[in-house]
């Protein structure tokens, strides 16, 4: 604490940290918000946009990235190529097909400041379609951050007692044919 | 005036803010006149008059006078901390340059020039500065993802 | 800065142009390019400059102060509160600790800040206690002036 030498309050104060986060059926909005600012430094109060300050974020799980109502289909990225007739569009679900890491980075990269500690920011950002993280990163890792979203269970995650426990809304006819 | 294109330092105190025991700056003053010229005439009345006592009261100071054939009389400074400063006495009663004599002895000998901040502590934190694990409770061995799963 | 002291030994100091030229040089000889140099874009640069200069005087109240939010807003999140609500509570319990000094405490001295927040977080949850506690005052806290005499 203040017993330490000035250097080692340096190396202390500015020491980068490892948050994991579990992407499993979470809104990817809200991952990259969690993320944005901590890759910029901004939950340290410490902050200073020039210092350098920001942390290394680990996400996994991206393959299983929940989005609301009909964005799957209906949200479109786009991009040109520079070349005429290059501009192309793709839909999130055909994105996300090909590479189950691009929304996260895309929705983390325009949620970053536009500057030139964009790409370095981004560096910093380790991004893992599964839960299978190499040892390297696993060494490393300081805390996990609490997802933004509480997950949803199946029916089938359900024990039989939780089942029939539920109330029954109503009482179905005897001739109503169950699916 | 930018304030890049100026120079500037932070704030210092030589003196450890009067802890110690009080330590002249200057170390070294010379004056330098000539013997005949008009506009020396107040730097040779001071001489006449006050250099002796100055070097009297101010143990601590070395005082040069030294007469050359110069037509702008000046009086150079050295401080402890090594910088020289230089002033130009031309045509000043002797009045004037006692002043100045006086003014020089009592500087700590910093650059007159813009401080940029008007505090400074050595002391900075007494409980500690931050650091990521201040508000954080220490986990407990390492972090794995199998963790978040059986839960 | 140029020059000064051995102009004054030279009897005839030069044109007088010359010397108002180097008035604008000496405010821009730390400018990149010929403009460190050369009168005609100097002149341009340093009028920029100072206009700037002026401008940013004002501007860094406002960036300090955006500074300081942003720290304290970190710092209060540690904590398990948003900014908004640390500074109204605050405020209401009627701590005059402005928000330099604030981030200042949060970085340099933490426990302080850590106690500030745990006032500030009493005084937002005391509607709720005299609704629904038993009465009691927080263990540890004062959120409100206590009268000596």
């Amino acid at each position: 604490m203040s017993s330490f030498t000035k250097s080692a309050q340096q190396w202390a104060s500015f020491a980068r940290s490892w948050f994991l986060i579990d992407a499993r059926m979470q809104p990817p909005g809200k991952i990259a918000t969690m993320c944005s600012v901590r890759l910029q430094g901004k939950h340290k109060p410490i902050y200073h946009a020039l210092s350098d300050c920001g942390d290394h974020v680990v996400i996994m799980n991206t393959r299983h990235i929940a989005f609301s109502g009909n964005k799957w289909e209906q949200k479109v990225y786009s991009s040109h190529t520079g070349f005429p007739g290059g501009f192309k569009q793709v839909t999130a679900a055909q994105l996300h097909h090909k590479d189950p890491t691009a929304i996260i980075k895309l929705a983390v990269y325009g949620m970053l400041p536009r500057n030139l500690h964009r790409r370095t920011m981004m560096q910093r950002l380790h991004l893992f379609p599964d839960d299978v993280l190499p040892d390297d990163v696993l060494q490393n890792l300081t805390e996990e951050l609490p997802q933004p979203r509480a997950v949803p269970r199946k029916l089938s995650e359900y024990t039989q007692e939780e089942r029939d426990a539920f109330p029954m809304l109503w009482t179905p006819p005897e001739d109503y044919r169950m699916k | 005036m930018t304030s890049r294109g100026t120079p500037s330092r932070f704030l210092q105190s030589v003196l450890q803010n009067g802890v110690g025991r009080y330590v002249c700056q200057l170390k070294r003053i010379s004056l330098i006149f000539s013997k005949k010229a008009q506009s020396s005439l107040g730097v040779r009345e001071y001489i006449e008059e006050g250099v002796v006592d100055f070097a009297k009261k101010n143990p601590g100071t070395v005082v040069y006078v030294s007469p050359q054939s110069c037509r702008i009389p000046k009086i150079v400074a050295e401080y402890l901390n090594g910088n020289v400063r230089e002033e130009i006495v031309t045509a000043k009663p002797s009045r004037e340059v006692a002043a100045l004599v006086q003014k020089l002895s009592e500087q700590s000998g910093l650059d007159i020039i813009r401080i940029r901040k008007p505090f400074h502590t050595s002391s900075p934190s007494v409980q500690g500065q931050w650091h990521p694990f201040t508000n954080r409770p220490p986990s407990i061995g390492p972090i794995k993802p199998q963790d978040s799963q059986a839960q | 800065m140029v020059f000064l002291t051995l102009s004054c030994w030279i009897r005839s100091r030069g044109p007088d142009r010359y010397w108002r030229v180097q008035e604008v040089l000496k405010n821009a000889r730390h400018f990149r390019g010929r403009k460190n140099r050369c009168f005609s874009l100097a002149v341009r640069a340093v009028r920029r400059a100072f206009v700037y200069a002026t401008k940013a005087r004002k501007a860094k109240r406002h960036h300090m102060r955006q500074l300081w939010i942003s720290r304290i807003a970190a710092a209060s999140r540690e904590h398990g509160m948003k900014y908004p609500a640390l500074i109204h509570n605050l405020v209401k319990t009627d701590v005059q600790v402005n928000r330099r000094i604030l981030s200042d405490l949060a970085i340099t001295e933490p426990r302080s800040f850590l106690s500030l927040a745990a006032l500030a977080k009493a005084r937002r949850e005391e509607g709720f206690r005299a609704a629904l506690g038993d009465g009691k005052e927080p263990a540890g806290v004062f959120s409100r002036i206590v009268q000596s005499h």
